[in-house]
């Protein structure tokens, strides 16, 4: 277990509620971990902040916390034992060159975690994989959605037999879509010999994906199971407080705005679908289909601002990596999601057609 | 303050010979799970229970407002429109049949829900229990006595009117001659002598009697069980709210987790309740309520940060500075256990706990999840745990938890109040020397 000396922090921006904000935080002034509040001891917090340089929280922080501010990439990270790239908002936009420069920069051997999409294409996040391999770097990459507690508090055992998968999230795109990926794949890469990659992909929009529905082409009883674990359905719930069956009574669709679906086909045949749906309810939630019928579901649970301890999970899974290097999921986990969210991107938003997807096939297992 | 005719409580301790005094009897000699069954149901004859295998039991709900967010609203809904539960909705295997609503304000929904789902409102309890016939006619009574426009004494205690539905109800089952399962929502009453007759009267008739607040059954974060017989030596809850309120959340989120301590429960001495500066003074003595408040406060997941910040590690300073007008409760267990709550409002807007365990020293603890609409969600689905409990109790005759813990949560929450009324003193409590058992499954949502 190593002490930890220097946590330095490259980020896209600054602000508060931002992921950059809550992780710094956590490392500057401590956070609850374990039932106590935990702080780094004799450990330095350097930073980085690509734009404004001049921002006063991180004026406050240097002055209060002893946060070392720096106008150079290399300055933040020189001596760091582990350092955290963090994007603007949820993350799905990566910054490549920011990351590279800092992954070029970073002495032999550190640890880099990075939150949100490790890169904006396929082709980039292998190039970033081979760069942080060439420098010895430890590379992770995630968002809080894989670690916060669910409610209720379910694992999927390892190696259990999956069939179906179906998360539904909100928002718009590519966040919404970065958000479910996030969720869906730390659920499914579980399944024997973890996860095989994806063979095609299908993008439906409002009408047709309800049909797609009513075909079978993702399963309502999922999409049944994710919503009840929901507490914040929308429509007449936040008229009168009454609790409502949305699926069961047909709402789904009258309340859905601008509804979307990927239904994604494994190489392995799982099927999985993220559901992006606006005005239904306004927290993610999943449920998945084992091999042998059951169906396991649960809430997302992120806690509200201005907290949002799903922050406070993360920091003490990127803590745990920092001090040991091992990583707690496999790298190619990211690198899929940023495949697959490349392709929602540049060529399945383009059609309503089911592609296939060869450049997809990235298996990987814990 | 509570009755002057206080007594230790009376259904443990009366000397006669009655059906209950013989059934407590039986049970104590039956051992410790028997101690806290439920009495069999007078209703539970066996016709009436091959008859009952056919039919859809039947509840009624007597409740003080019914408006959006008000409890009454919750409980009727989750009854009539169904609610997520296990992974799926559910829609309750027992028909909604009657309501009793007491007040009808601005915004009132139940007359809506009458329209929409056919249930009727009758104007009088006895009608609803009856369903307007001259026996009782429903399987399962609800006593929903939470918010409305209802006086305060001079102690401030909302004077909700559940003794009253309680006694009315009980007069109806006495009338026809059998009696069906209770719910009581929250505390019991305002008045000691009235809390103890109405858990006297559920042993009199024999009716399952089930009560109190949803923080037990919530969720946990992360998910914590005591084991039944865990050496514990204090319980820390601290939350949010005001006083004969709140308080009685955090007392039963304290309080399910203590009666599983090593012994059971074995009753209150004495309760002091104090606020603002006199609490700071009163923890400069109690490091190890100290500690259990920091720990429960790191399950917290709404501790107000400092201006710039989202997070924060409090220290007692900024505690102080948050709340200046926190409010505290000081209990001391007859077995020397010690339970202390804490009203941190402008601190925290949640309700977590801390206890410690005895030779150990570990401390155990966690949130209990109490999402609130409209702050955090729509719904607030802490009830719907409480409502399976219900349909469970009035289907199966079984409760999940004695009434006593909500009896003694009760007695709590009132000397409590009586202690501030009183200028924040030390009240010595022999009329909460309430002994009960634990059963050994816990009943919180973890499904």
């Amino acid at each position: 277990m190593t002490h930890l000396k220097q946590i330095a922090f490259v980020l896209e921006s600054f602000a508060l509620q931002t992921p950059g904000q809550q992780l710094l935080d956590r490392f500057l002034t401590g956070y609850p971990r374990d039932g106590a509040f935990h702080r780094l001891e004799n450990c330095r917090v350097s930073t980085y902040v690509a734009s404004p340089a001049d921002n006063p929280e991180l004026a406050q922080r240097e002055r209060d916390f002893g946060l070392r501010v720096h106008r150079e990439i290399h300055q933040a990270i020189a001596g760091a034992d582990g350092v955290v790239v963090a994007w603007q908002g949820s993350g799905a936009e990566a910054k490549d060159e920011l990351l590279k420069e800092t992954l070029q920069r970073v002495d032999r051997g550190t640890r880099c975690f990075v939150h949100g999409a490790l890169s904006a294409s396929l082709a980039g996040a292998h190039e970033i994989e081979r760069l942080a391999a060439s420098r010895r770097a430890a590379l992770l990459a995630g968002t809080p959605l894989g670690v916060t507690w669910r409610l209720p508090q379910v694992e999927i055992p390892k190696g259990t037999p999956l069939k179906e998968a179906l998360v539904v999230v909100q928002g718009k795109s590519p966040a919404a879509e970065f958000e479910g990926l996030e969720t869906l794949l730390p659920l499914i890469e579980r399944r024997p010999r973890g996860e095989s990659g994806i063979r095609k992909v299908q993008l439906l929009r409002g009408n047709d994906l309800w049909k797609a529905g009513e075909a079978g082409q993702w399963s309502w009883p999922l999409l049944a199971a994710a919503l009840s674990r929901s507490d914040s359905p929308q429509g007449d719930p936040v008229m009168d407080g009454r609790t409502q069956d949305l699926a069961g009574l047909g709402l789904v669709p009258k309340l859905a705005r601008e509804p979307r679906g990927w239904i994604m086909e494994h190489e392995d045949g799982m099927r999985s679908t993220i559901l992006v749906l606006d005005g239904v309810v306004a927290d993610y939630n999943f449920a998945v289909r084992t091999a042998d019928g059951r169906m396991i579901s649960a809430q997302i649970y992120r806690p509200p601002a201005p907290g949002e301890h799903h922050f406070t999970r993360l920091a003490e899974v990127i803590e745990g990596f920092f001090r040991t290097g091992r990583r707690p999921w496999p790298l190619e986990r990211s690198v899929l999601i940023a495949g697959i969210l490349d392709f929602f991107r540049n060529r399945a938003e383009q059609t309503t057609a089911s592609i296939e997807t060869p450049h997809l096939k990235i298996p990987y297992a814990l | 303050m509570p009755s002057k005719e206080t007594r230790p409580l009376g259904i443990l301790a009366t000397p006669r010979w009655t059906r209950r005094r013989f059934l407590t009897t039986a049970f104590k000699a039956a051992g410790v799970a028997a101690a806290v069954r439920v009495v069999p149901n007078l209703s539970a004859l066996p016709s009436q229970l091959s008859a009952s295998r056919t039919a859809r039991k039947k509840v009624a709900i007597l409740a003080t407002e019914v408006r959006k967010y008000s409890h009454a609203q919750h409980f009727i809904d989750r009854f009539l429109e169904g609610y997520g539960w296990h992974g799926r909705h559910h829609r309750p295997s027992l028909d909604l049949a009657s309501l009793y609503i007491d007040q009808f304000p601005q915004g009132d929904l139940s007359r809506e829900r009458e329209r929409r789902h056919g249930v009727r409102i009758y104007p009088t309890i006895a009608e609803a229990l009856t369903l307007g016939g001259s026996k009782l006619a429903v399987d399962g009574v609800l006593i929903i006595g939470e918010h409305g426009r209802y006086p305060r004494n001079d102690k401030g205690q909302v004077l909700y009117p559940r003794f009253k539905f309680f006694k009315q109800v009980v007069s109806v089952f006495e009338a026809s001659g059998r009696a069906v399962p209770m719910f009581n929502d929250k505390h019991l009453s305002t008045d000691w002598q009235e809390c103890v007759a109405m858990v006297e009267d559920s042993k009199r008739l024999g009716f399952p009697f089930l009560a109190g607040s949803s923080l037990p059954v919530t969720w946990r974060i992360p998910e914590t069980e005591i084991r039944l017989g865990t050496p514990l030596q204090e319980s820390v809850c601290v939350c949010y709210g005001g006083v004969d309120s709140y308080d009685f959340h955090g007392l039963e989120t304290a309080q399910c987790m203590s009666e599983r301590r090593a012994g059971g429960e074995a009753g209150v001495k004495s309760i002091l309740a104090v606020r603002g500066g006199r609490i700071w003074q009163e923890l400069a003595a109690r490091e190890q309520t100290r500690k259990l408040l920091f720990a429960a406060l790191a399950r917290s997941h709404t501790c107000k940060a400092p201006p710039g910040h989202t997070i924060s590690v409090p220290t007692m300073e900024w505690i102080q500075k948050c709340s200046p007008n926190a409010v505290a409760y000081f209990i001391e267990h007859i077995d020397g256990f010690k339970t202390a709550m804490f009203l941190l409002n402008g601190c925290v807007l949640d309700f977590t706990y801390a206890g410690l365990a005895r030779k150990t020293g570990k401390v155990i603890s966690c949130q209990m999840h109490l999402p609130m609409p409209p702050r955090q969600t729509t719904l607030a689905d802490f009830f719907n745990p409480l409502v399976h409990h219900i349909e469970q109790t009035i289907l199966t005759g079984t409760v999940p938890y004695p009434a006593e813990r909500t009896l003694l949560t009760s007695g709590m929450t009132l000397f409590a109040v009586e202690s501030l009324h009183r200028g924040q003193v030390l009240l010595p409590t022999p009329e909460l020397s309430v002994r009960y058992q634990a059963l050994p499954a816990s009943a919180f949502w973890r499904a």
